[in-house]
This record gives C-alpha cells, sequence and structure tokens, in this order.
C-alpha cells in the first residue's frame, strides 16, 4: 500500500494539476488575514468553506491523474479497484490534514487576530476544516470518472453538489420543517453553525463533537456508497 | 502441450446487449492464440474478462496453476506517462510487492531484451508510440508472466516499429511465454500465431491450428496446345481447372508448391506452354479474412 501511494503521490505532483487550487487556497489565506484583527472562529469558518470548494478541485484531479488506461494497468498491479481507489482517498485525506493545519496555524504565526488563539479555538479551527475536507473529498469522489463517464459531468456535477451543500446550509430554518430531509443533506451547516460561536466560548460543549463526529460518519456512508458502486461497475 | 488455462462457457452481456456467448478454449503452455473479429465482437471482453478486469456473467476461467502470473497490455497505449522506464517499471513493480533487489535486476534484465537501455533515464511521454509499447509488455511482464495478454499490440504502430514488436513477441515465445492476443495485422497471423479464435455473432465460431509447416503456393495459369501433351503433366502437377479453348489450345489452372515453381515452369516450356498467370497465394489469410 506504502509503494502504491508513493506512485500516487509522485505521480499526482509531475502532472502539476495541483499548481491552481493549492494557489488559489495560499491566495484566500493571505488576503483574508491582509488586515488585522480579525475575528477567530469566523476567520477559521471562512478559510473552512474555501477548503471545501477547493477539496473538491483536489480531489478531482487526483482521480485523474492517470491516463484511463494507466489507470488500469495500475489496479492490475495493486490487485484491486478498491485498494487503488482507497490509495487516492487517503492521499486526498493527507492533503486535507496539511491544508487544514495550515490554515489554523498560519493565522497565529502571523498574528492575525485581535488576541491570542488558545486551544480551544484551534482545535475548533482544525475540526472545522479538516470535516468539512474529508465531506468534500467524498462527495466528488462520487463525480469522477470512476463512476461518471463525461468528463464535463464531472466538473459540473462537483461544483454542483459542493456549491448546493452550501446554499442549503444556509436554509437550515426552512429545510428543518421537512422531516427527515435533514439527515440525507450535506452536514455542512453543523460546521458553520459551530464556528458561529463567539470567540469568548470557554469549552467545547458535548454536542459539538457528536456534530462533528457525524459530519465524518456521513463522509464515510458516502465513501462508502462510492466503493459499492465502483465495485459494481466491474460487473 | 500443457494446458495452462482453461475458459468454459463464458458469457458477458453489456447493458443488455450480448457480447460474449459460451466461449470456450484452452490456452497451452508456449501457445500464442490470436482472437479475431469485427470490431466491437467481444475481442477485447474476452481479454479483460481473462486478465481478471472485468467478471463474467456465467462460466469460468479455470487456471491449471494456483501461482499463475498474467500481463496485460491495454488497447490504447497511456500517452501522458510522467516517469522514464526505469521510474516506472520501478513503481509498477513495488505496487505488485516485488522485492527491491530482484526487481531492479528484472528492470535491467527487461530494458537490455527490449533494447531500451539507452532510453532508461527518458521520460515516457517522449517516446515514440512504438517504444510505449514496449514499455507497456515491460510492465506486463515484470513478474515471471506466465500468461501475456496483448490488445490490439501492432494497431497504430509504423511497419518498422512492427516489425521491432513482431520479433519482441517472437522471442518472448521462445521464452515459453503463452501469449493471447486480438490483431487485424495478418503479418503477425502468419507468422507467430499457433491458433486463431474467430469470434463472430457473439460466438467463437472457429478455432483452427496454424500449421506451421504450411508451405507457400503459387496459382498458375497456362495455355498448352494439346491433350497428349498435358497428361504428360499431370504427375507433376496438381490440376483444379481445365477447359478448352476456341484455339483447340487448353487453358489449364493449377496450384504448385513455390518451391517447385522453376521446376515445373522450366518443365512446361519445354513442353511449349505457353504461362498465362502465376499468383502467390496465401490460403491461411483468405480462410480468416472472409470472416470480417
Amino acid at each position: 500500500m506504502t509503494s502504491l501511494l508513493r506512485y500516487q503521490f509522485i505521480n499526482y505532483l509531475r502532472t502539476y494539476k495541483y499548481v491552481p487550487p493549492f494557489s488559489i487556497f495560499i491566495l484566500c489565506l493571505v488576503v483574508n488575514y491582509t488586515f488585522v484583527p480579525n475575528p477567530i472562529l469566523d476567520s477559521y469558518s471562512f478559510t473552512a468553506i474555501i477548503l471545501f470548494l477547493l477539496m473538491g478541485w483536489f480531489t478531482v484531479t487526483l482521480f485523474h491523474a492517470e491516463d484511463e488506461e494507466q489507470k488500469v494497468i495500475t489496479t492490475l498491479h495493486a490487485k484491486s479497484r478498491t485498494q487503488y481507489n482507497l490509495g487516492i482517498f487517503i492521499i486526498c485525506g493527507l492533503i486535507g490534514f496539511g491544508l487544514s493545519c495550515v490554515s489554523v496555524i498560519y493565522p497565529t504565526l502571523i498574528g492575525a487576530f485581535g488576541e491570542e488563539p488558545r486551544f480551544i479555538h484551534q482545535l475548533l479551527g482544525f475540526l472545522s476544516h479538516f470535516s468539512l475536507a474529508v465531506l468534500a473529498i467524498a462527495l466528488s469522489a462520487i463525480f469522477t470518472r470512476e463512476l461518471v463517464k463525461n468528463k464535463q459531468n464531472t466538473w459540473w456535477g462537483v461544483l454542483s453538489i459542493l456549491l448546493f451543500s452550501i446554499v442549503i446550509a444556509t436554509l437550515t430554518e426552512a429545510i428543518l420543517q421537512i422531516k427527515g430531509l435533514i439527515w440525507l443533506l450535506p452536514p455542512v451547516r453543523l460546521s458553520l453553525e459551530m464556528m458561529g460561536s463567539e470567540d469568548s466560548i470557554k469549552t467545547i460543549p458535548t454536542i459539538f463533537y457528536w456534530q462533528f463526529a457525524w459530519i465524518f460518519l456521513y463522509s464515510t456512508f458516502v465513501i462508502m456508497l462510492f466503493f459499492l458502486l465502483s465495485n459494481r461497475k466491474r460487473k | 502441450m500443457k494446458t495452462i488455462m482453461e475458459i468454459q462457457n463464458v458469457s458477458k452481456q453489456y447493458r443488455g446487449k450480448k457480447i460474449l456467448e459460451n466461449a470456450t478454449f484452452s490456452i497451452c503452455a508456449n501457445q500464442i492464440i490470436a482472437l479475431v473479429g469485427k470490431n466491437g465482437s467481444g475481442k477485447s471482453t474476452l481479454l479483460k474478462i481473462i486478465a481478471e478486469l472485468v467478471d463474467a456473467d456465467s462460466g469460468s476461467i479455470v487456471k491449471h496453476r494456483q501461482s499463475l502470473k498474467i500481463g496485460y497490455v491495454p488497447e490504447v497505449t497511456p500517452s501522458h506517462i510522467l516517469f522514464t522506464p526505469e521510474e516506472y517499471l520501478y513503481h509498477m513493480g513495488s505496487i505488485r510487492g516485488m522485492a527491491k533487489k530482484q526487481l531492479q535486476q528484472k528492470i535491467n534484465d527487461l530494458l537490455e531484451l527490449f533494447h531500451l537501455e539507452e532510453a532508461r533515464n527518458i521520460r515516457i511521454v517522449n517516446f515514440s508510440k512504438g517504444m510505449k509499447q514496449k514499455v507497456m509488455i515491460m510492465q506486463a511482464m515484470l513478474e515471471d508472466t506466465d500468461l501475456l495478454i496483448l490488445d490490439e499490440p501492432l494497431s497504430g504502430l509504423d511497419p518498422k516499429a512492427q516489425s521491432d514488436l513482431e520479433e519482441t513477441l517472437s522471442i518472448l515465445k521462445d521464452k515459453g511465454l503463452s501469449i493471447v492476443l486480438t490483431c487485424h495485422e495478418t503479418k503477425l497471423l502468419q507468422h507467430l500465431v499457433d491458433t486463431v479464435l474467430v469470434i463472430q455473432n457473439n460466438k467463437i465460431i472457429q478455432a483452427d491450428s496454424f500449421n506451421k509447416n504450411d508451405v507457400p503456393k503459387n496459382k498458375l495459369i497456362f495455355e498448352i496446345s494439346s491433350e497428349e501433351l498435358l497428361d504428360h503433366l499431370l504427375p507433376i502437377l496438381e490440376i483444379q481447372q481445365q477447359s478448352l479453348l476456341n484455339n483447340s489450345c487448353y487453358e489449364v489452372i493449377t496450384i504448385i508448391k513455390a518451391e517447385e515453381t522453376d521446376r515445373i515452369l522450366l518443365e512446361l516450356l519445354h513442353k511449349k506452354a505457353s504461362i498465362k498467370q502465376l499468383i502467390p497465394i496465401n490460403e491461411k489469410e483468405e480462410q480468416f479474412y472472409t470472416h470480417f
């Protein structure tokens, strides 16, 4: 598995397909913290949404880094399609993890906030970034060529699902009227709600942990759906 | 020959359309099998099923050895491999789980076998199509492969590259590999292949073994002035057709072995025969290409 991860990562680096989303991420981070002071959780919430959108870009380019024919060959050497896709998910996750860390640490290092962020802020900030990154990876993977044949549909699909997820997060009240629907829709709103807390927050309420857990669980379900559909496609 | 794999009653449908129906044949050690048929006849699907890339709807693939190693080369050569052949083969071998030392030795052997030592540090994306095809075969042979599956290996290659690859396949056969391939190139069929399977209407309708001892023949058409002279030629000629012409001569159509052509022509000239046509024929090609 390590060899597969190394190959997939080096291959991705050599395609240079990471340059546009990575540049946009850095640009957004720098611009967002140009003027000081900034509110802590609000700022984290903004960069988390940016990361959510950009992780869709990273995910698609990672899944499409190889030619279709080379993908068949690599899958054969890896001996399973599941193993191959799992490798890409892990690399996506590592990129999401790294960028989440950068998003939290960078403003702290340059002193971009009005007050020194406490551990509780940084933990909330990290969980908010990383949970949305994982959610974006899961949602975007559904629209990659593994399951969708037309490449144009991939980009429209990813863009639509990510924007849709953000839009419905702002329509919570209306959606809550329809029973059950709230559980089906991507839980971006949970992250936004939590990050809407005051900077003066003293402890993380237990419900917050459950809400983060639900975002990760939701992402896991979507990734499992991906593997189910992908293995069915082989038949 | 020792059977290494049996394909038994393999059927496959795609979106409700039958692609293969009860395909059954065996693959023997050191045998080259060509699957021929029209585009969309199911050749590539059958190869993918053998390579375990696609599941069959019914039927089975029986390996006669548990450790049978299969290498696969797809129809379309990947065009954007951003590694050198050495790096690429190293990554593919590592993913397979091969030990570093053994892998490095194998890579060196393959680069030598395929005459790509000088290109070992050039990125594959800059290679010609023929060189890329060689790298594809090399990746399929990393782990002492027993069965090599090639989907249209000569497709899109120029004559020189085709000839190079044909030579390579010949070397692989000499090394004891079994090869199953799809192709449209008559040249390859003639020189390399032991068995041809024709796929038509989703079924394997013909399994014909090539007789490597088949000798090239010529079709000879000549005129001769009398029946008596013709009778003298009967012992040395296999006459297919004779007809009496208006000038009271006989026109004769006969098939002769290429190697005996000179001797027979001399004999005919001695008998004052008039040679009309001498056409080289290839029965195998005629036989197989009536199916397309």
